[in-house]
């Protein structure tokens, strides 16, 4: 019966999200307070039925309830409890349920949190919001229900897919979820100053720090995702120009853009086409995403659901919004009229280059994703696209960006001079291309000296630009120190990349019992391996002693294990530190004790995530910046 | 409480809610778009004085700046339309009908339409047990008797209760109903060969091969058709076979690594056919504890059989007798062997397995009675001892 309820719970929630944008609809056009103020209860309501509907399928899997075909493919009965819980998210139907859930919760933020907005404004957004929550809910309830029962009850539930049994699941997929579900909220707070025709500074000033939460969701989603992908899959890799990988960039591309472009608007009043269509471009490409990963059109490791109809519906519904909200520019373009003028020398005409640059990265990354499947959809043959692509044409635009974000805040607002800019920065110029000559003198290597210069470029300039505004005692506010975190992070994410891409080494070897290898310094000692037993797996366990200059610095235990479905899995074993990290993955038995053994040197590939964690922090603390604590003084 | 009750319960709380907010509506925070829109105008001036100190901005620069600061906010406020102006404070009576009427009802016939494709079915309880899971598929089966699923479903079911030949049952019911499901197929023959001990022929071969009659590249129906060749000592239409299938399936599918066992087994097994064997045999003695030889335990079967010490558990020799006609000693040779083709001779080191199971059933079963030998090298002719 619960199973029942749940899916019952969902559909007041959809009839709910229907109100939410019908009832306060009718009281602007009446003229009507008390309907119109009914947006932030029925966005509450609806909140309170998805999450009751989201704990009872959560409950179905915890009890093992297999007359729940979602709960009987996914899980059994010797999935471990921890794992039960996030299987719910782990396939089509429960992951989507989570994204409603997900929605109705930053609804319910922006209708608590907005308190200094002016309450109609507020009702207008949720009014968006709803609307967007009808579409995924009807998606969810026509196409995917989560509850939906088996006539004949199988006596024991199918494997959660074994990649999925891990602690990045419980964490990857919720977070990646508020970035992109995240990008609805400057989307409603665009649509609704479109609709009202007001696209004033209230709106800029508002929407801001709900899109760098987004934002700062949608980095630490993907850097979650990287780690997972490098500790999980066993190929010691963190990123592959997956197409879902790419489907979780392109919104993270446009919504950097999104952030700095906010900050023009917001400041100079400049920028409002520029805010409005990257604002429509984010949510739109994380629809996109969706649609990419539901519809089947892809084969990825992501692609749990593949599904013509489902693809059909969110193709639909991507068309609805990215149309209507066109229509609506189209409509409105002529209240975004400025008279802002700046010279080509200016932080104006910077971050216009730095948005340019981002959305000519996101267009490369959109027609590698999308051109082989458009040439195959059309009959015109096959063809992969994969990394070599993505380093000849995505790095090459990247590298500008990266040079003009960190000499851009030393531009002043309107008109700059050349002179003046020599004079801010020449120091730190030659010692970055001292240091980066030095550099490529020793090493011989140009990718690594580019990274290098790029690595000090940045660093240097933002530790000036921090020691300037200590010297002058000028204001520093955390939106700063934000930006100067987060660009530090690219430069920190940029340096690991490349070295551990052009330092990497990489070892496919038959190891026998006591037998030694030695990568980069580093002495791998073979010990044997050893059977084991988990709660719904066995396994074999390796034991490889690794040595440092004659010393033992770790005892590493890489695993094969096989699920009780048969499905083989490799679990890597990592020693990790701040320079360095040692990886080994168990391949197959060769017979007399031998195995197939992988081993890894991956030199600074923690900097990595380290940059962005950086930039998810700095994204944080630019977001609860006091300066969106303004207080407005209430209507005379 | 029934679903119903349920559901109504919750169409209150939702009317309720939303009746309490429409009586008891919330206080809008008075802020209006004009002070919002002054405020910022004022922190942005604010802001760039703060710039031009921070030497971010020019003298001339500044001024041009602070003016289009005033030049915006005339243009915001000239934009605004607040609607609060024009305010209704009370609720038409049809309205507050109309959502009492619209929330249940729409909610009642949605769910009404969303599951109406389907029996309506309300689980009150959980299925756990096997049994449990059969006797539902009965139910399912007396009520409509022409499903093909669930005659499978309950082959299947009884299958893994060992229940083998009414499993064949209810494979052949499903048979005669659609007999062009590639999955029924399968499933059905491997049934069959397992009641035959292993014995890939005659209706089992007839069935592999309508099921690659559908589908020529089934991994499924290919894996059976090479045990078919195997049993007609066909071994490299076998390997044939087999190769297709691994050729078929892709590299993380974990059967890989199984048919790749099979596939070394098959061609060291056709190595050591090139070589003349000796006959070698196992004399197994058995003593029968006394409760056993009651008269109850009489119509048992006794399965004595050899198995490798690793890989594939099939028995490499059977033989298979009722316990009253059982006289202590049983010897095992060639001619026990399941697979012609993998003779016992062929063998070295083994286990010895001894079974008492009242279905006589290929698969053990929970009241079953087993021993085990030691692991012994069939080479060396042995002597076993197990006692039951």
């Amino acid at each position: 019966m619960l199973p029942e309820i749940g899916h019952f719970a969902l559909i007041i929630s959809l009839m709910t999200a229907i109100l939410q944008v019908l009832l306060p609809s009718i009281g602007m056009l009446r003229g009507s307070v008390v309907l119109m103020q009914l947006a932030k209860p029925l966005s509450w309501m609806q909140l309170f039925w998805v999450v009751l509907s989201f704990a009872l399928l959560m409950n179905a899997f915890v009890i093992d309830d297999f007359s729940v075909k979602y709960v009987a493919s996914n899980s059994n009965t010797q999935l471990p409890d921890i794992f039960k819980m996030s299987a719910v998210w782990g396939a089509h139907e429960g992951s989507l349920l989570l994204w409603a859930l997900i929605l109705s919760a930053w609804s319910v933020a922006v209708s608590i949190f907005s308190k200094r907005l002016p309450t109609q404004v507020v009702n207008h957004i949720l009014i968006i919001l709803g609307l967007i929550s009808v579409g995924f809910l009807l998606f969810l309830l026509l196409t995917s229900n989560p509850f939906e029962r088996l006539d004949i009850v199988p006596i024991q539930g199918r494997e959660l897919n074994p990649l999925l049994q891990d602690f990045g699941l419980i964490v990857h997929p919720p977070i990646l979820y508020m970035g992109y579900v995240g990008m609805a909220v400057p989307f409603a707070f665009v649509l609704s100053a479109l609709i009202r025709g007001q696209l004033d500074s209230t709106w800029l000033k508002w929407s801001r720090p709900w899109t760098l939460v987004a934002w700062a969701c949608l980095t630490f989603g993907i850097v979650l995702g990287s780690w997972w992908a490098y500790y999980e899959l066993g190929w010691g890799g963190w990123w592959f120009w997956d197409p879902v990988e790419n489907a979780s960039f392109m919104p993270w591309l446009v919504a950097t853009a999104l952030v700095h472009s906010l900050s023009v608007s917001e400041k100079r009043g400049a920028f409002k086409h520029w805010t409005v269509l990257l604002a429509i471009s984010g949510f739109s490409l994380s629809l996109l995403g969706t649609f990419l990963v539901r519809s089947g059109i892809l084969t990825s490791v992501h692609s749990f659901a593949s599904d013509p109809d489902r693809g059909l519906f969110v193709l639909i519904f991507l068309m609805i919004v990215v149309g209507g909200s066109l229509v609506l520019y189209a409509w409105r373009a002529n209240l975004m009229r400025s008279s802002n003028k700046f010279s080509p020398l200016s932080r104006e005409s910077g971050l216009l280059m730095n948005n340019i640059l981002l959305v000519a990265a996101t267009l490369s990354v959109f027609l590698g994703t999308l051109y082989p499947l458009l040439l195959d959809s059309f009959g015109l043959g096959k063809i992969s696209v994969g990394a070599p692509y993505f380093d000849t044409v995505f790095v090459p635009i990247m590298i500008p960006a990266v040079l003009i974000m960190a000499i851009g805040a030393f531009l002043r607002w309107k008109e700059d001079s050349v002179g003046r800019m020599i004079d801010a920065t020449i120091h730190t110029v030659f010692i970055a291309i001292m240091i980066t000559l030095i550099t490529y003198l020793s090493i011989d290597n140009i990718y690594v000296a580019l990274a290098v210069f790029l690595f000090i470029w940045v660093v240097l300039h933002s530790l000036l630009l921090l020691a300037q505004r200590l010297i002058k005692k000028s204001n520093i506010n955390s939106s700063f120190l934000g930006m100067i975190l987060a660009h530090i992070g690219i430069a920190v994410f940029l340096l690991g990349a490349t070295v551990t891409t052009q330092y990497g080494v990489e070892k496919d070897i038959k190891m026998t019992p006591n037998e030694m290898v030695e990568i980069e310094g580093y002495s791998f000692t073979f010990k044997g391996v050893n059977n084991f037993k988990g709660q719904n797996y066995t396994g074999y366990k390796g034991v490889v002693e690794v040595g440092y200059k004659g010393e033992r610095i770790a005892i590493l235990k890489p695993e094969k294990r096989q699920y009780v479905t048969g499905m083989p899995m490799t679990e890597a074993a990592i020693d990790p530190s701040f320079y360095r990290d040692i990886y080994i993955a168990l391949g197959e038995s060769l017979g007399d004790g031998a195995w197939s053994v992988r081993l890894y040197y991956k030199p600074l590939i923690r900097w990595i995530w380290l940059g962005g964690i950086f930039i998810t922090l700095g994204a944080l603390l630019a977001a609860f910046d006091r300066r969106y604590r303004i207080r407005v003084r209430a209507k005379s | 409480m029934s679903l119903y009750l349920w559901f109504v319960l919750m169409l209150v709380i939702s009317v309720l809610w939303l009746i309490w907010f429409l009586y008891r509506p919330l206080k809008s925070n008075t802020l209006n778009l004009e002070n919002s829109n002054i405020a910022l105008g004022r922190q942005k001036k604010e802001e760039l004085e703060q710039d031009l100190q921070s030497n971010l901005i020019d003298e001339q620069a500044f001024e041009q700046a602070k003016d289009e600061i005033v030049q915006t906010l005339s243009i915001e406020i000239e934009q605004i339309n607040d609607i609060i102006d024009n305010t209704q404070q009370s609720i038409p009576i049809w309205l507050i009908v109309l959502i009492l009427v619209f929330l249940p009802s729409t909610s009642l016939f949605v769910y009404e339409s969303l599951t109406s494709y389907t029996t309506p079915t309300v689980h009150t309880e959980k299925m756990t047990t096997l049994a449990q899971s059969i006797v539902k598929i009965r139910q399912r089966v007396e009520e409509k008797p022409d499903d093909a699923a669930a005659w499978r479903m309950l082959g299947l079911a009884l299958f893994k209760s060992n229940e083998i030949d009414l499993s064949l049952e209810a494979y052949e019911s499903s048979y005669q109903l659609e007999s062009k499901n590639i999955g029924m197929l399968v499933e059905y023959a491997s049934t069959l060969a397992i009641s035959q001990n292993n014995q890939f022929t005659g209706r089992v071969s007839t069935l592999v091969r309508e099921a690659l009659e559908i589908d020529v590249n089934s991994t499924d129906a290919l894996y059976l058709a090479g045990w078919v060749a195997i049993n007609a000592q066909q071994f490299d239409l076998a390997q044939k076979f087999w190769q297709r299938t691994l050729s078929l399936l892709s590299n993380n599918q974990p059967e890989r690594a199984i048919l790749q066992n099979v596939l070394n087994e098959l061609s060291q097994m056709q190595n050591e056919n090139t070589q003349p064997i000796q006959q070698h045999q196992v004399t197994i003695n058995i003593t029968i504890s006394e409760h056993l030889h009651q008269v109850n335990f009489q119509k048992h079967y006794l399965m004595i059989y050899i198995k490798a010490t690793q890989g594939s558990p099939m028995p490499i020799a059977i033989q298979k007798i009722q316990l009253k006609d059982f006289n202590g000693v049983v010897v095992l040779t060639d001619k026990n062997s399941v697979i012609p083709s993998k003779k016992l001779s062929q063998s070295s080191k083994v286990l010895v397995v001894v079974r008492l199971s009242k279905s006589g059933s290929a698969m053990r079963q929970v009241s079953d009675i087993e021993a085990v030998s030691q692991v012994i090298d069939v080479r060396d002719n042995p002597v076993v001892e197990l006692k039951l």
